[in-house]
């Protein structure tokens, strides 16, 4: 039982919780009602017109009124807005017990001592009805919640329970005015006809104090001073006795049931509160008071509050901790709720439930601790013995069904806390409140002897904060010393930043907030309860109290955010997003205003320029008086602003603030505000030069008349030697006992007079009078010219920093340049050739690499052959390896390393690479493809070697380790590792992009250079499906490759002209981009139509018609092609037939038509003239034309 | 004191620091001057003032500042500052390796960069933590994880909660690869969490990273190393091969490469590299085409 608020006053006879508001009415033995706030703990009215003992006290559900009834015979209803007793119903005869407002009709119902239960109408101030029955005092009359019924309790040891629908439908019908004016004359006489009683209730053997209804089954409680709570449940035509909870020791003042709980609540003159399980009918839990005798019990209608009224004022208290255990972990929040644990992504806001409990215990979980990186969590729960705690730890399932989920075995044992310190330890606070450091399979692994401590809480990794009597200790669990000690009476919770930076230290009405070493940075005191708090991303510590959402800033400024109904517990903190679970433990997001501690956190941190955009987006100067005085001097000087800084340093006048104050008014001239400064801070030989160096004589002679009466004699001095008061001077010498020194003074400056006076003073015996420098000079200060009364000038103030701030703000935006990339073609692509650029449709899938053929044989003959880093030690004998000191250490011999084992499990060549077995590599690449020059793979195979192998320092200064990424590295165990690649086909693609964008330019030279790096790697490639690599278009190198060579041709004769047209012709057959097409046929075009082929030549441009290039491209072309019309014949004769099929020699740039002998690259497939077999290919620069090989291998299916 | 103490360390954050790499730190803890704390930093016996000035030393040889431990380090300084000294002679000056191993033979101490057998042997004898992670760094750079993992485990029994023995269960779990990958990168982050993150463990982090194929992360830690130091070359060595994996232009690739030749020509890696080159070279001679043009 948690005792939430306690008052002390007279007996509390009657009590009433306010169904909305956090306030109770307690209804006094001496005549007072009192109404308290039981969040603020406050005493906000009082309630005097009662003339003795009030016992029955109730809340209107909606209206502003209450009701009592005391000794007096009177029931009163009151306002409490209005503050005054509204009126008095006069009727009973003797004391009144209970009274209580009717949930729906505007009815009263009073029991009293005079036998009687009557019904009032607070509308027409009436009494309606009066039931009549018991034999005995009344103790307790209340409506049924929703049903026309009422209970009554009597000392004449019944329970009654009446049946009042005929006043009810009294009141219903159509004429229910004058019905009810009648009633009231006639209730004396008819009024029994309106309630009946329904059952009487026997089985009491004394006198029934309370009996109230189940606020929804058909039950009753009754307590009574047979000492027993009696349980009863009835029907349409009877009722009888359940059950009776025997445990109370003397009379029972009242028993109610729980609102939402199977749970009844009595309490007893024996002192006690007792709360029993209503289907066990076993006590559950008993709270005593040492002196008070329990009266009487509240129920809160909607929240889990009760209050009990005894001999010496109430408690208000719940049964148990709402606070839902939770952890917060990334955008993660774990929370139990019922019996599972939940997740809810903040993100998604996904809501699943992981895993759902194991029950057993009968207390909720107290707390959680999540293992992120072990995905387990600890969860402790705390038993009103404390040494009954326990803990258990289970390991989250993987996968959950959230509608069924998994109900995983936990470990549990004995702790009052635990938590987790490493990513496979924890700590355990055992009942001993010894420390305990346990692994994951809750095997205590040691026992680390702390300083007292009585509870534990997490401080990252290795780390431990221990909560003592009077303070928090930072603990290091691996080292066992304590770091650090702050102190701070009973921490409750602990919230760490985000990067562990900061934590702050919540207790009941404290917060602290301190940084990593734990040394305090603030202290904020609440007078209302701290509930919970997060972290928001800036820094800024957003939490809870009962009422309030409210921040802190880490330099202590605080405020208030926003109000609250009802207690939350905050978990994150996102921008104006508040996450929370609330008391029910559903995830809810509230959203605030950030603008003021956001202003407050850039003023603090000097991002002044924040300050400004916050300032001219939202509040403007207003903010700056939430401003804490202190942020603000600081502030204020930090600007040079002395007058606010004064202004500031008056309201907090300390003498720190002072003197700095002094400091920078002095650097600006200031000096009156100095003068103030060093007036404040009694400092009076600053003071004083002060006015001597302003030229303030008239102060400086009063600074010296202070000195005198001060009797700082060198102050005294000081000051007249700055008037130049020699008089002065003498005197203050003669005073001194200097007497000599006085003479000397005196005569040298020539007051002669004096000087005779001192001399006559000296006794020539013992005493010689000292002689006076002749040459002396007259030590005098000059006068001021002009005395400075006004401060120095200042110059006004160039900009502020919030003009700045918005002037930054016009830069952006100037970015917004673009670059043009449509650009029109280069000018290899001649004269009229122009383009636009826009290439994604190259995906068309066009012709395969290689041929397909899967699956010859290969051979065994590819696993390694030698080791190759084998060190000579190895070649030793292996016994003989054993140095003669430790005879029998034999040093093992070397492993197989995981790049041997790529090399056994694959036959990619980019595999062998990668494994560093160049000689292998290229023997597959030989008869895979037919490489025969290796020079250009240089850079590729060093590249590939250098990805293979990662690099971590082990023992410093040591070599490093090599650690092999592998591309199977979840499931190839120790054995089928496979090294991760890093050479994808998308790469391969995104720089083929970069080749056509430098084709479309007319970059010929580098386009072919690129296309063919493109080339070479395509067998280091590996897919998963060869024909996946089929948009690698090996004809732009030929082609691109044939059109540089046409630029460099001589055009002079006609023969040369007949080849470039030729040429231009062979390059419209190669398979190109359609974009790259158009300029292609153009250039043919144009080249055919000069030489007046004309018939070839309208063929060009039907083809270029037929790609649909740009509008006025199309049109141009159109007109060439009816030019063409007209004429249609060919000039001259050349070697291209655009209708017979045709592969273009890729040495020769001759066609080579279908069906005659043709030889192919292995790895591009160009084609070449039989005359070339042998070669190495023009295309690739490494493969040789013709060769027999197997053909290209890049996945791994191919083996199969 | 040390009684109160019971089995606290002294020179915890000094072997600490050592360990982690975070040198200077180490520097900084060992030169601190004694203070009236309860755990002030005053070693109490003459040893273990020869141990803290052997982490001292060692830490400057691992920063390369191998002048400081040879003129501080003087002929009647203690024998265990003489290995130091040696060590430092060793790593100073290629050309003297030779005769210092050949020394070092006749007096038996020890050396992992050469000769593994004679490391291992040597290593064998001791019982310490150190010995044990040495060994086990040995038994790695010969691939034998099989007999890694047996070392560990004993490391385990000694003290499983060290930092040495964290750190060599890291080494260990890269190598055994697989689901050990996230334990090994969940201790580096543990100690940077605890104590700071340093090149040696974002290297570290960035190998687990890179072993479970998780290139993008990989480039934030590595990013986070090369932030801390542009030149280190393990920190290179590892950029290189993040860049090829992340697809970018080779030009970034080769500039980390010559990086990495610029200012450690020779870095293991790099003669490898050399080595590899040489071979490649060779190799190319033994192909021809069958005809020439």
């Amino acid at each position: 039982m948690l005792t939430k608020f306690e008052t002390k006053s007279a007996r509390v006879k009657g009590l009433s919780f306010h169904p909305k508001r956090p306030w109770v009415l307690a209804s006094l033995h001496n005549g007072v009602i009192q109404l308290w706030d039981y969040r603020m703990c406050t005493l906000i009215d009082k309630f005097d017109e009662h003339d003795g003992p009030v016992r029955g006290i109730d809340f209107h559900k909606q209206q502003p009124l209450f009701v009592s009834g005391g000794d007096d015979y009177k029931i009163k209803v009151w306002n409490y807005k209005l503050r005054r007793c509204l009126f008095t119903l006069l009727g009973h005869l003797d004391y009144i017990r209970t009274t209580f407002f009717h949930h729906e009709y505007p009815w009263i119902l009073s029991a009293s001592d005079d036998q009687t239960i009557r019904i009032w109408n607070w509308q027409s101030r009436t009494c309606v009805c009066v039931l009549t029955g018991h034999n005995h005092y009344v103790m307790c009359a209340q409506f049924h919640p929703s049903e026309d019924l009422v209970v009554s309790a009597s000392l004449d040891q019944t329970v009654r329970v009446w049946d009042i629908s005929g006043l009810r439908k009294k009141n219903l019908s159509p004429g229910a005015v004058e019905t009810e004016v009648r009633g009231i004359s006639g209730v004396d006489l008819f009024g029994a006809s309106d309630a009946v009683v329904k059952h009487v209730l026997e089985g009491h053997d004394r006198g029934v104090n309370w009996a109230a209804f189940h606020p929804s089954m058909p039950l009753i409680v009754s307590g009574a001073d047979d000492r027993q709570v009696k349980i009863w449940r009835m029907n349409e035509s009877k009722a009888w006795e359940l059950d009776t909870c025997r445990g109370h020791y003397n009379n029972v003042s009242c028993a109610v049931f729980h609102p939402r709980q199977e749970l009844i609540l009595s309490n007893s003159e024996d002192k006690s509160i007792r709360v029993w399980d209503m289907s066990k009918r076993t006590g559950v839990q008993t709270f005593r008071r040492d002196h008070d005798r329990f009266w009487v019990l509240g129920a809160h209608p909607n929240l889990n509050l009760f209050a009990a009224g005894h001999d010496s004022g109430m408690i208000v208290f719940k049964l148990e901790r709402e606070r839902p255990a939770y952890a917060v972990h990334g955008n993660m929040l774990y929370y139990v709720k019922d019996r599972f644990l939940r997740q809810l992504d903040f993100n998604s806001s996904k809501d699943t439930a992981v895993m759902q409990l194991r029950s057993g215990s009968k207390f909720p979980v107290f707390s959680m601790s999540y293992n992120p990186a072990e995905n387990a969590v600890l969860l402790c729960t705390r038993a009103t013995n404390l040494e009954n705690s326990t803990y258990d730890l289970y390991s989250i399932p993987k996968e959950s069904d959230s509608q069924n989920p998994d109900a995983p075995e936990g470990k549990r044992s004995s702790g009052l806390t635990a938590v987790w310190v490493a990513r496979n330890r924890f700590a355990v606070l055992d009942r001993m409140h010894s420390l305990l450091i346990k692994n994951l399979k809750n095997e205590i692994v040691k026992k680390v002897q702390v300083p007292s401590c009585e509870e534990i809480f997490y401080a990252g990794t290795g780390s431990l904060l221990l909560r003592d009597a009077d303070g928090v200790t930072l603990f290091d669990v691996q080292q066992k010393r304590s770091l650090a000690t702050v102190k701070i009476a009973k921490v409750k919770y602990v919230v760490w930043s985000a990067d562990t930076s900061h934590v702050a230290l919540l207790a009941k009405h404290a917060i602290m907030i301190c940084n990593r070493k734990l040394e305090s940075l603030c202290n904020i005191h609440e007078n209302i309860r701290v509930k919970s708090g997060a972290w928001d991303e800036s820094g800024v510590f957003i939490y809870t109290t009962s009422n309030h959402i409210k921040y802190a800033l880490t330099s202590g400024d605080h405020g208030i955010i926003r109000t609250l109904d009802l207690p939350i517990y905050v978990t994150r903190v996102r921008g104006n997003s508040v996450y929370c679970l609330d008391r029910e433990c559903r995830p809810r997001v509230l959203t605030i205003d950030p603008t003021e501690y956001r202003f407050k956190l850039a003023l603090v941190n000097r991002k002044y320029d924040e300050v400004g955009l916050i300032i001219s987006s939202h509040l403007g100067s207003i903010v700056l008086h939430m401003v804490h005085e202190k942020t603000r001097f600081s502030l204020a000087l930090e600007c040079g602003n002395i007058e606010v800084a004064l202004e500031a340093a008056k309201a907090l006048d300390e003498r720190s603030c002072w003197e700095r104050l002094g400091e920078a008014a002095l650097l600006q001239g200031h000096h009156q505000v100095v003068e103030m400064c060093y007036q404040r801070t009694k400092n009076f030989d600053k003071l004083t030069f002060l006015y001597l160096i302003t030229g303030n004589l008239a102060k400086l002679r009063k600074m010296m008349k202070i000195a005198e009466i001060r009797k700082d004699m060198s102050g005294h001095y000081q000051a007249a030697l700055y008037l130049g008061d020699v008089s002065e001077r003498v005197r203050i010498l003669k005073n001194c006992g200097q007497k000599s020194l006085a003479y000397l003074t005196a005569a040298t400056h020539g007051l002669d007079e004096e000087a005779e006076a001192l001399k006559e003073t000296f006794d020539p015996e013992k005493e010689t009078v000292p002689e006076v420098d002749p040459n002396a000079q007259l030590l005098q200060p000059p006068p001021p010219i002009n005395p400075l009364d006004t401060n120095w000038p200042l110059l006004t103030v160039s900009k502020g920093f919030f003009e700045g701030a918005i002037a930054a703000k016009g830069k952006a935006g100037q970015m917004a340049a673009d670059l043009d990339m449509d650009a029109s073609g280069g000018e290899g692509w001649g004269d009229d050739a122009e383009l636009q650029l826009d290439e994604d449709g190259f995906m068309d899938a066009q012709e395969a690499l290689g041929d397909d053929g899967i699956g010859k044989e290969e051979g065994g003959g590819w696993e390694v052959e030698e080791d190759l880093d084998l060190p000579p030690e190895l070649d030793m004998p292996a016994g003989a390896g054993g140095g003669a000191e430790d005879g029998f250490f034999v040093p093992p011999t070397k492993g197989m390393s995981p790049s041997q084992m790529w090399c056994n499990n694959s036959q990619l060549p980019v595999d062998h690479i990668l494994a560093g077995s160049f000689e292998t590599a290229m023997r597959l690449l030989h008869d895979q493809v037919g490489v025969v020059n290796f020079g250009p793979y240089k850079t590729l195979f060093m590249q590939t070697l250098s990805r293979g192998r990662t690099c971590y320092l082990g023992l410093p200064s040591l070599p490093c380790l090599r650690s092999h990424p592998q591309r199977n590295w979840k499931d190839c165990g120790a054995k089928q590792g496979l090294p991760a690649v890093g050479l994808r086909l998308s790469d391969l693609i995104s720089r083929l992009q970069q080749c056509y964008q430098l084709t479309t330019a007319g970059r010929f030279e580098e386009a072919v250079e690129r296309f063919r790096v493109i080339l070479l790697s395509v067998p280091l490639l590996v897919v998963d499906n060869k024909q996946e690599i089929h948009s690698i278009r090996l004809e732009y190198i030929v082609g691109l490759t044939m059109e540089t060579e046409r630029k460099k041709l001589p055009k002079d004769t006609l023969e040369q002209q007949k080849r470039l047209c030729e040429m231009a012709a062979y390059f419209t057959h190669c398979n190109l981009q359609p974009v790259h097409m158009v300029l292609v046929l153009r250039t043919a075009l144009n080249l055919f139509f000069k030489l007046r082929n004309f018939k070839t030549a309208a063929g060009f441009a039907r083809r270029l018609l037929e790609l649909g290039p740009k509008p006025d491209v199309a049109q141009q072309t159109r007109k060439i092609l009816a030019a063409c019309e007209k004429t249609l014949t060919d000039a001259h004769q050349l070697n291209y037939d655009p209708h017979n099929p045709f592969d273009l020699c890729a040495a020769s740039f001759v066609p080579l038509y279908r069906g005659r002998p043709v030889e192919k690259c292995p790895l591009s497939g160009a084609c070449y003239c039989p005359t070339y077999k042998g070669q190495i290919c023009r295309v690739t620069q490494v493969t040789e034309i013709g060769k027999d090989v197997i053909g290209l291998r890049v996945s791994p299916l191919q083996f199969r | 004191m040390a009684a109160q103490q019971g089995d606290v360390d002294e020179l915890f954050d000094v072997k600490n620091a050592y360990y982690i790499g975070s040198y200077q730190q180490c520097i900084n803890e060992a030169q601190k001057q004694p203070r009236l704390f309860v755990f002030s930093f005053k070693p109490s016996s003459p040893e273990k003032e020869t141990e803290r000035d052997m982490f001292l030393y060692r830490a400057y040889i691992a920063q390369r500042k191998y002048a400081v431990v040879l003129d501080d380090i003087k002929a009647n300084s203690p024998p265990e500052l003489q290995a130091v000294k040696m060590f430092a002679e060793y790593l100073s000056s290629e050309s003297k390796r030779d005769a210092i191993v050949a020394d070092l033979d006749k007096k038996m101490a020890k050396s992992v960069d050469l000769n593994t057998d004679a490391a291992l042997r040597t290593l064998h004898q001791g019982e310490s933590l150190e010995c044990m992670a040495m060994t086990i760094q040995v038994l790695l750079s010969l691939d034998r994880v099989d007999l890694a993992r047996k070392e560990l485990k004993k490391m385990q029994e000694q003290d499983e909660d060290a930092t040495l023995t964290q750190l060599a269960t890291a080494w260990v779990n890269i190598a055994v690869g697989g689901e050990k990958l996230q334990d090994a990168y969940y201790i580096f982050q543990e100690m940077s969490d605890k104590y700071s993150s340093t090149l040696l463990l974002l290297n570290g982090q960035a190998a687990c990273y890179m072993a479970q194929n998780k290139w993008e992360e990989a480039e934030g830690v590595l990013q986070e190393a090369l932030d801390k130091d542009s030149s280190h070359p393990e920190t290179l060595i590892n950029l290189i091969v993040l860049t090829q994996h992340l697809g970018k232009a080779p030009e970034v690739t080769n500039r980390y490469l010559s990086q990495l030749k610029d200012a450690h020509r020779a870095h293991p890696f790099l003669k490898d590299y050399l080595a590899k080159e040489n071979e490649f070279d060779r190799l190319v001679l033994q192909y021809a085409p069958t005809a020439t043009a």
